[in-house]
């Protein structure tokens, strides 16, 4: 990484950050793109390497098939790409420092930055969740389809959202046997339809597919239903399962096992927000945007000048969303570095913002659904660990928050809670959901957590690369 | 050996044209693996359930995020410790070391 100044540098290749480069670089622009991972396309674009074989039990989607088109056309020559680089801090004045794959820690300075980093999983944590076959969907979509593994022959999911049900289709594809599907939101809600879906009508379809494979396949599927333990010794040997009632509660008596050596859980996804934060951009709770986002302006400008953030970031509503906004980031960019913007480009910008609004409501809608019920936090018993590195237990927030530390603050110091390797990417987001449900407040009152660098674990060889 | 190779085959899904397996050791054992795993799945399809103890308890703890944000999946990699194995590529000859008390 010798470069040490760039035009416009993008946080991120997922699906948001390659459709802004490949704007970008179109007109003309100076770009960087660096991601962590090991190859580019973020969380939807994932796929098995060449040099690992073809994988054909995929069809890549209309939205996937996009993507895939914007990453080949990514003219590589006018552009830096970089994986395996991982970016730590954020400085005044735009200074980037970045770990690269060789553990080299240098800063770039850049005059535009648009952060595209996109979002992880969520979790409600039950007994047992830190054991060994406790994995999150995600982790074993990504096994299956980065490496072509899948971690067990059975298995069952469970927890809530729509990304359970493409990930028990790829499970089946895969050959495994999926035992049940447990979902914990009612298969009916009181959340209205509205005629801004029918705008997502690939989705949908995409949606019916995945379900039809697994009524076909005769899994299965209990909604209403949430885990409550994950029991094994050293690994995971079974699953245990409970109706809840409309509020939320559980609803004893009526438990089932589920014997299993596989887990898959997640409650839907999380905005990776701490990078903005970091830097000083303003964030928001908004229970329709899937929980804290970045706050921006019309422009997908944040409360910083000349940082931009487009994708899951500004809330989570899907790979749509995540396009649209990286055009619309990349268009506003131009626009604010002086670059010819005419009647057809201010055209472009108004309708990728009429469909934005259609993203965002689709986003709403299934936010709103899936959301966890703060009686889902409230039935958590006091033994279960809610943060997985310092080992802090349900039953240490209650004790803490009974004695005044109620606030995201006052409990970290309290608790040591989020301060581990991970650094609250796993439990922060539980520990807003189960203030809230404590306290009875909502999240929209509390003052968000100040994210100090290094935003990632970084090891001190790496620090002592890293000279002026 | 042979037992442990079963079990590789078994998770591993069929249909892709892998190209020749490549050999990595964990804690001295060696077990095959291919040219674009991560070492995370490598792991997992050797039968590999725990990677590393808990910080604080010290209880057995295998990969969960599988994407980078939980650090849960933290082996030695070639004699650099805590290196999380979901975002690292198989190599030949690499050599692993679980369960370090480094990687807690
Ligand atoms: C596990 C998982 C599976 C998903 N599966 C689906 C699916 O099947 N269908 C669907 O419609 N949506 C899915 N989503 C939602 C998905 O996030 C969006 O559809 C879309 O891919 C988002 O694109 P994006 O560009 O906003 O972010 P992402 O695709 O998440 O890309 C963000 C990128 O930023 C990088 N990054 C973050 N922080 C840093 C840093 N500090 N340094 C360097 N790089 C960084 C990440 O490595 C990542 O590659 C999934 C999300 C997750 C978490």
């Amino acid at each position: 990484m010798n470069r040490t100044t760039v035009e416009v540098l993008i946080i991120g290749n997922g699906l948001a950050g390659i459709v802004a480069a490949n704007r970008l670089v179109a007109a003309g622009a100076d770009v960087m793109l660096l991601d962590e991972n090991i190859h580019i396309g973020g969380q939807l674009l994932r796929q098995i390497p060449e040099r690992l074989g073809s994988l054909r039990v995929y069809h890549p989607d209309y939205v996937k098939k996009i993507g895939f088109e914007f990453i080949a056309a990514l003219r590589t020559e006018k552009i830096v790409v970089r994986n395996r680089a991982r970016v730590l801090g954020i400085y005044p004045g735009r200074e980037v420092l970045i770990e690269t794959a060789e553990k080299k820690v240098s800063t770039v300075k850049a005059e535009r930055i648009l952060l595209a980093t996109g979002a992880r999983e969520r979790f409600l944590p039950f007994r047992g969740w830190t054991m060994p076959g406790v994995l999150s969907s995600g982790a074993v979509q990504v096994l299956i389809k980065s490496s072509g593994v899948l971690p067990a022959r059975d298995l069952v999911i469970g927890g809530s959202g729509l990304f359970l049900y493409s990930v028990a289709y790829e499970c089946l594809k895969a050959g495994a046997k999926l035992r049940a599907v447990l979902e914990q939101t009612p298969l009916w809600n009181k959340i209205p339809l509205t005629w801004q879906l029918l705008h997502q009508l690939p989705k949908l379809t995409e949606g019916s597919r995945f379900l039809s494979k697994l009524i076909f396949s005769g899994v299965p599927l209990r909604y209403s239903t949430r885990i409550i333990e994950a029991r094994g010794n050293g690994a995971l040997a079974q699953v245990v399962s409970a109706p809840v009632d409309g509020k939320g509660n559980i609803v004893s008596g009526r438990e089932k096992i589920y014997p299993t050596q596989l887990l898959a859980t997640g409650f839907g996804f999380s905005a990776n927000i701490e990078l903005a934060q970091m830097a000083g951009c303003l964030s928001a709770y908004a229970a329709e945007r899937g929980g804290w986002v970045v706050k921006t302006d019309a422009n997908l400008e944040t409360s910083l000048p000349g940082i931009f953030t487009a994708g899951e970031t500004t809330g989570i509503a899907g790979g749509l969303k995540s396009i649209c906004e990286g055009e619309i980031a990349a268009l506003s960019i131009l626009r604010q570095m002086g670059r010819p913007f005419g009647p057809a480009h201010e055209k472009r910008l108004a309708k990728l913002l009429r469909q934005r609004r259609h993203h965002l409501q689709f986003g709403k809608y299934f936010n709103l659904l899936y959301r966890i019920p703060a009686a889902a936090y409230l039935d958590i018993p006091d033994e279960t660990l809610i943060c997985r590195c310092e080992e802090v237990t349900m039953g240490d927030i209650r004790r803490a928050v009974a004695n005044g530390y109620d606030t995201p603050a006052t409990l970290k110091i309290a608790l040591r809670s989020a301060m581990g390797d991970c650094q609250g990417r796993i439990c922060g987001p539980i520990i807003y959901d189960i203030l809230a449900a404590l306290t009875g407040r909502s999240q929209a009152e509390m003052t968000p957590l100040v994210v100090r660098p290094p935003v990632k674990p970084v090891s001190i060889e790496s620090l002592a690369s890293y000279s002026e | 050996m042979n037992r442990e190779k079963n079990r590789s085959d078994n998770l591993r899904i069929a249909g892709i044209g892998r190209c020749a397996g490549i050999h990595i050791r964990v804690n001295g054992r060696m077990i095959t693996a291919f040219p674009g795993e991560t070492v995370l799945a490598a792991l997992t399809a050797a039968g590999y359930k725990v990677l590393k103890k808990s910080n604080v308890r010290g209880e057995a703890r295998g990969p969960f995020c599988g994407m980078g944000v939980c650090y849960e999946c933290l082996v030695t990699i070639d004699g650099t410790p805590k290196q999380r194995s979901c975002m690292v590529e198989v190599a030949d000859n690499m050599e692993i070391i679980l369960y370090e008390p480094d990687n807690g």
